[in-house]
């Protein structure tokens, strides 16, 4: 493989010219997004991604330079640029980085799938999506009925100045279909499996028929339309119960985010924000009650939050974040991780081979309840609340504390039963009294892993592939509605 | 950045070899550069060259895209075989008719020199001066300044052939002290026209003054906000309303109402590539010139953007606001302007008896109810409580939840400057200050219980 000798060739040449540390990323993508809308395929791309990046650390400053054109002359020229940029930063210095001892890795991962979607012919695609469309469409109140799915094939190769050498072949799959009903002015929307496309796990074809989207089409339709005539949801304060994939969006948010390390650090002050969750907080900050117990997890298999080794060749691990409501680890990196002593998590990804790696989420995962609680168990020992579902929007502040998620439908709960559906459900609150107010969280049989696929952060932006496993939990005094 | 005849003469050959009936070449590449920094110092300093071309091809009715960053004939004529196998296997679009014919487009100057040649080294050096001037005042620095160069072209078998080059320079300049932040920025495609000493110096003062920030009840409660603001917003308008398919789709608030009124007789929207403080791309995606497209028009509903197919299918003509090919969201307006007023910021803040000024918004969405324009959002970087003409203290960022259309029907004054507000790929918000009465506020940030 000729790229990889001329990558190997540039880092011996970086060597050599006294850089502290390099790396090489090379990145081949191929990607399939088909979204189609009422009768009429509205998007349908197939894209092919290739190039490399090298990052440089230079007298403890980095630099890092990226191309497309794959000759001899363009890697070498991408590796002087490289170290040109860090030279840049020097210019700016006021602390060398360092980075931890994590061993260099020669090895390689693959993730399994059974049907590699990119040999399933696009007319069984579009036939699947265009099968639940018809479905969703059966009722003429139903405006706009969507279905997408999405593809992605990465193959990458990482060397570093230290001896890492790693193959990493990774297959995605993801798909979803929604309804917007439309009358007299009003406008709601029913999404299945959840919204934001649907769900994304690493597997193959096999995936996208296991989500039965024909199956699920009435029951979407039929929520659709039902809220058309629901009540909106009161402004109140009340005991609110989170089913799983707004779950995983709130703990996204909510915890995800404010326990990047860099983060905490100040990196991202400019831009996404900074973290609540400061160095003080370490090891003895009351995040959430006893019953929370929150990890990072890039292990998990068919997960689009796992992976073999990280971008700057670290292995993926099953780290603990919240453990018994204690705030106890940030995911970090080879930088970051020395500052609060302890070695890295294996948490830098990159979007693609243009990109540095960044500190990004895994497999952020809650831990299922003790006991074996199912959701109706957990409805029915409910006295006053709302049970909500589905994203619809999401704000947070740039600390992480003030949060406003608004869900795709509701349900008011009156002793221990749902009584009626509520339409346009939004519920508020701060990070630390919202996790510290969850009292119940269903047990492992309704445990369920979701693929995020759209995580941003970073500038230039960088869209990360993340997962969220969670159980259905019940938080009390939650303030629901919007205050007039 | 390969130039316009070279990169011209490559599309055109492999159009004239494609085996599809049509063909339609969109080409997007070039060099940048980012420079982020924080605590004074450069943490992260990057630059990438890629080239992506987006092979859309006609056989009747049917389209099939495929996207290659391959600058080779022979890996671009092998794409066009792919996007024809695509094409095949997809339903027919009733409402594609043919790519666009050949046109004449506005002259916009969006390349300079001077910000080409613009190396990682020049902005760590700017960046060394704007740390030292910070530093003189005790604060720190974070932020990023990018710059570099990118060319679009569109080429398809109609003859139609439109090139553009563009250049960037974007800096933010965040300055931290132990009480607070503030942020200022600039953008301009000549870097020699930003005054960086100047934009850190109002950076530095706004900083001096966000301290000890008290908590103030929520509720109504007028408000001055300042042009990053109204860009955050109108970014959600364009999305959730001013585009072609929410409005054909029945979402925007917009459907079946043109010609009412639904926001205040001072409101005037319009999306423009020519105006005296920026300049944008004079063509779409699909090479279409673009027009200029009033939204909303004193209040009134006017129009929305479209491209060729959307335009189609809504029975009206395309205003030139398409997206790259294969993309599912139909047009998008990209040079969005709100009409300047007579007012100024300093006036707007003498005439509060008392409300907030606000700097900037932090993570709008605009998905809450879109027919209302409905959206939710934080303050940041720099709130303030205005009485008596007078700002008096800093206080803590505040969640809002508000009507767009509301807020709009209750500006009381709009200032004459605007500021550009942009992104690198030739798209920018040209925004004024406003004064908006009774502006709704639902939370607070703050780690306790509210």
């Amino acid at each position: 493989m000729e790229t990889k000798e001329w990558l190997k060739a540039a880092l011996e040449n970086l060597s050599r010219d006294g850089v502290d540390y390099a790396d090489a990323r090379h990145l081949d993508r191929e990607s399939e997004s088909i979204t189609v809308r009422n009768e009429q395929v509205a998007g349908l791309s197939r894209k092919s991604d290739s190039g490399f990046g090298i990052r440089v650390l230079y007298k403890g400053s980095w630099g890092f330079a990226a191309s497309a054109r794959l000759t001899e002359a363009s890697v070498m020229d991408t590796a002087n640029r490289a170290l040109e940029v860090a030279r840049a930063s020097y210019l700016t210095q006021r602390e060398a980085v360092k980075l931890d001892g994590s061993q260099p890795q020669r090895g390689s991962y693959k993730s399994d799938f059974e049907v590699d979607p990119f040999t399933v012919p696009l007319d069984k695609k579009l036939g699947l999506l265009f099968g639940a469309l018809k479905v969703l469409r059966q009722d003429k109140r139903i405006g706009v009925a969507e279905g997408s799915m999405s593809f992605f094939r990465t193959d990458k190769l990482f060397l570093s100045t230290e001896g890492a050498e790693i193959m990493q072949s990774i297959m995605e799959s993801g798909a979803g279909i929604s309804a917007t009903a439309m009358e007299d002015g009003e406008l709601q929307r029913r999404s299945y499996p959840d919204s934001h496309g649907g769900d994304c796990l690493a597997r193959g074809y096999e995936f996208i028929e296991s989500l039965r989207l024909v199956e699920n089409a009435e029951s979407t339709r039929e929520e659709a339309l039902a809220l058309l005539s629901a009540e909106p949801c009161p402004a109140d304060t009340t005991d609110l119960i989170i089913t799983s994939s707004q779950l995983g969006l709130q703990i996204h948010e909510s915890c995800g985010h404010p326990t990047e390390l860099d983060r905490a650090l100040g990196t991202e002050i400019s831009y996404a924000g900074g973290s609540f969750l400061t160095l003080d907080k370490l090891g003895k900050f009351r995040y959430g009650s006893k019953i929370v117990n929150l990890y990072g997890d890039a292990t998990i298999p068919g997960s689009i939050g796992s992976f073999g080794y990280d971008d700057e060749g670290v292995p993926a691990q099953r780290f603990p974040i919240i453990k018994a409501g204690i705030f106890v680890g940030y995911l970090t990196s080879r930088e970051t991780a020395p500052i609060v002593g302890g070695q890295s998590t294996g948490a830098m990804r990159a979007q693609g081979w243009n990109h540095i790696p960044l500190i990004r989420m895994v497999n952020i995962n809650l831990e299922p309840g003790e006991e074996d609680l199912s959701l109706d168990d957990l409805v029915a020992d409910t006295k006053d609340g709302i049970l909500v579902a589905t994203n619809k929007s999401w704000s947070i502040d740039d600390l992480r504390l003030n949060f406003q998620f608004g869900c795709e439908i509701g349900w008011e709960i009156k002793n221990g039963k749902r009584v009626r559906m509520l339409k346009n459900p939004v519920y508020t609150g701060i990070t630390p009294q919202f996790w510290n107010s969850c009292d119940a969280i269903c047990g492992r049989s309704e445990w369920r892993l979701w693929g995020l696929p759209n995580c941003g952060k970073g500038e230039p932006p960088q869209t990360m592939h993340v997962g969220h496993g969670t159980a259905p939990a019940r938080f009390r005094n939650t303030e629901v509605g919007v205050k007039k | 950045m390969i130039g316009e005849e070279q990169l011209l003469g490559l599309l055109k050959r492999v159009v004239s070899r494609s085996p599809a009936e049509r063909t339609e070449l969109v080409c997007m590449g070039g060099r940048s550069g980012l420079t982020r920094y924080t605590k004074s110092a450069i943490h992260q300093n990057v630059i990438e060259e890629d080239t992506s071309v987006y092979v859309r091809v006609a056989e009747g009715k049917r389209l099939g895209v495929v996207t290659v960053n391959r600058m080779e004939e022979e890996e671009l004529v092998q794409a066009a075989a792919r996007a024809v196998e695509v094409a095949r296997h997809q339903p027919e679009n009733p409402y594609f008719e043919d790519f666009p014919q050949p046109a004449q487009y506005q002259k916009t100057n969006t390349y300079f020199e001077a910000t080409a040649e613009f190396t990682p080294t020049a902005r760590a050096e700017t960046m060394k001066k704007i740390f030292a001037q910070s530093d003189r005042l005790g604060f720190e620095v974070a932020g990023a300044f990018s710059s570099g160069e990118a060319e679009i072209a569109v080429l398809n078998s109609n003859g139609l052939s439109a090139y553009q080059p563009l250049t960037h320079a974007q800096i933010t300049i965040v300055p931290v002290s132990e009480h607070g932040m503030s942020r200022s920025s600039a953008f301009s495609h000549d870097v020699s026209t930003i005054d960086f000493e100047g934009l850190a110096a109002r950076g530095l003062e706004r900083c001096a003054l966000n301290k000890d920030q008290q908590e103030i009840p929520v509720g109504q409660m007028d408000v001055i906000l300042e042009p990053s603001c109204l860009a955050d917003v109108i970014m959600w308008l364009s999305m959730i309303a001013f585009g072609s398919s929410s409005f054909i789709e029945g979402r925007s608030f917009l459907a079946g109402k043109l010609g009412e009124q639904s926001m205040g007789d001072n409101i005037t929207i319009y999306d423009s590539i020519v105006e005296p403080e920026a300049q944008g791309l004079p063509f779409d995606f699909q090479g279409f010139p673009k027009q200029k497209v009033v939204l909303i028009e004193r209040g009134i509903n006017r129009g929305v953007v479209f491209d060729t197919m959307s335009a189609n299918q809504a029975k009206t003509k395309p205003t030139g606001h398409g997206l790259p090919p294969g993309m599912p969201h139909g047009a998008i307006p990209w040079n969005v302007c709100l009409e300047p007023g007579d007012s100024s910021l300093e006036e707007m803040i003498s005439s509060c008896r008392r409300g907030l000024l606000v700097t900037n918004f932090h993570y709008v969405n605009g998905f809450l109810a879109p027919k209302n324009a409905l959206m939710t959002g934080m303050t940041r970087y720099g709130t303030f409580l205005v009485e008596d003409g007078k700002i008096r203290h800093a206080v803590k960022n505040l969640r809002w939840t508000e009507s767009m259309l509301r807020a709009f029907s209750n500006v009381q004054a709009i200032s004459r400057e605007r500021e550009v507000i942009s992104d690198e790929g030739g798209s920018f918000a040209l925004m004024p200050a406003v004064y908006v009465k009774d502006f709704t506020f639902t939370g607070v940030q703050k780690e306790e219980s509210e």
